[in-house]
């Protein structure tokens, strides 16, 4: 047989392969891209409910609770802070100040048997929680995605064509030191 | 587990690809069966494929497509009432669950019994039920709860539903197809294919026999192992979801410490199932759909 022959016939073999290979990749990072954005539309979407829930929480324990200005003033002003975030990192740290808030105020109105015993008070308390364990959770899936992402195109031979499409990593959602604080509560 | 999904995605299409895998096998076994049937009846092998193979096919198609209702007749559930509260947080896990994977939210089901238990079903993540018992939600913490719940969500995201239904009407096939050939031949009908035409056909009828009576077993074998990998498989990356091992292997604990009472549903149904709800395998067995609560609860902790 013809050397050429068999010799073309390889390299054509090889261009196909890198070539399908590429495609695969190709497919792969813009996929994971999405799922990151996609991730933060998730979030998002928790921090704007988590915020709505807010004002009727404050209607709820306004009559029960007018002593404590400074738990709820806390909350509202954190609250504001998630709506007023630039930057997913803002507004995740604008988020943990409201769950800081809100331990709090959940915390002092175990002293308030009659707001404890308040349906809607308790219902939104649950509504909350959720929420909050939605955004935990989905800021999980979001660092995951990040990691997933940020992986495949730094690994060789990822890499190359990771640059080749100008692919930068993205960053993962820190958790600020204040969420692990447990909330200080005075009486 | 001890290969930590350290990468879930890679896992994930691992999972995907074995799936494939898996289900490819089965067919191709069920096409063996149907080949040495058509050998022992006499039949020409390339007419009972003809016939046998689509007839196959069809009926998994089948099983399949009905598979979610009749496991959840069969399981007696309801859908999960917001009103009612432990049903509502059930529902917010469920959520919550379907977040951390970043999956659609699965429809929420429950089923009135006293033991702990729960099951996923559904043809794809897109289109799929979480059923968690009554029992679960009054014996279960919140961490537990939330164990469960994020094995059950591995199951969907691992299609271990398709495959299990797969494989499920793979095996009903072969057991039906070898009882079938076996009577034929006690009543003699297989013997004009057979004896006239010299020795070496023997031999093959012989191996095809051996085949026939062997494939019911192995297929039952094969489909045993593979539900308690997909259990190891569920249990890691259900801790993965939660990053908490010890709220499932919590309620494994439980699970291991409540006798199964009066359990409900077809014992079809059972390897779906969290726990096996007809009896708790406490020493690995190949005849149990699922690994013993120890090992599993080890693993867990050792995780």
């Amino acid at each position: 047989m013809d050397l050429t022959l068999i010799i073309g016939l390889i390299v054509l073999l090889i261009v196909v392969v890198v070539l399908l290979w590429f495609f695969s990749y190709y497919n792969r990072v813009i996929r994971y891209e999405n799922r990151i954005d996609n991730a933060w539309a998730q979030i998002d979407v928790q921090l704007k409910r988590r915020a709505d829930l807010i004002p009727n929480l404050m209607e709820t324990v306004k009559g029960y609770m007018n002593h404590e200005r400074q738990t709820l003033e806390a909350v509202t002003k954190a609250r504001s802070a998630v709506m007023t975030a630039k930057s997913p990192q803002e507004s995740i740290n604008a988020d943990n100040m409201l769950t800081g808030a809100l331990k709090t105020l959940f915390a002092v109105s175990e002293s308030y048997p009659d707001l404890k015993a308040n349906q809607n008070f308790l219902q939104l308390q649950d509504e909350l929680t959720h929420t909050e364990e939605k955004i935990a959770y989905s800021r999980q899936h979001f660092n995951d995605s990040v990691l997933q992402f940020n992986n495949t195109i730094e690994t060789f031979p990822g890499n190359i064509f990771a640059n080749m499409m100008r692919k930068k990593t993205r960053e993962m959602l820190q958790i600020p030191e204040a969420s692990r604080e447990v909330p200080k509560v005075s009486f | 587990m001890e290969q930590q999904p350290r990468l879930i995605e890679d896992h994930i299409r691992k999972n995907k690809r074995d799936t494939v895998v898996i289900c490819m096998f089965m067919v191709i076994l069920l096409f063996s069966v149907i080949f040495m049937v058509g050998l022992i009846l006499g039949a020409p092998p390339i007419l009972t494929m003809m016939i046998g193979l689509p007839i196959a096919l069809f009926y998994i198609f089948i099983t399949y497509s009905f598979s979610v209702q009749s496991v959840i007749s069969a399981a007696g559930a309801r859908p999960a009432n917001p009103q009612n509260r432990e049903e509502k947080l059930l529902i917010y896990k469920v959520e919550e669950m379907a977040l951390a994977a970043g999956l659609p939210t699965p429809k929420v089901y429950v089923q009135e019994s006293r033991d702990i238990n729960a099951f996923a079903t559904g043809h794809n993540p897109g289109d799929s039920i979480i059923c968690a018992t009554t029992g679960t939600l009054q014996q279960l913490n919140t961490a537990e709860l939330e164990g469960v719940i994020g094995h059950e969500m591995s199951h969907i995201r691992n299609r271990d539903i398709l495959v299990m239904t797969v494989t499920v009407g793979v095996v009903g096939a072969i057991a039906l197809l070898a009882e079938i050939a076996l009577r034929m031949l006690f009543w003699g009908g297989a013997g004009r294919g057979g004896g006239k035409k010299g020795e070496g056909n023997i031999i093959i009828i012989v191996i095809a026999i051996i085949f026939i009576i062997l494939a019911p077993i192995f297929s039952r074998l094969t489909y045993l192992a593979i539900s308690r990998k997909r259990e190891y498989l569920a249990d890691a990356d259900g801790a993965y979801l939660t990053r908490n091992p010890e709220g499932l292997a919590k309620a494994l604990e439980k699970i291991k410490a409540d006798f199964p009472d009066d359990p409900k549903g077809s014992k079809t149904v059972a390897p779906l199932y969290i726990a096996n709800p007809f009896k708790r395998a406490l020493r690995d067995s190949i005849w149990s759909t699922h690994p013993p609560l120890d090992e599993r609860i080890r693993r867990l902790r050792s995780m």
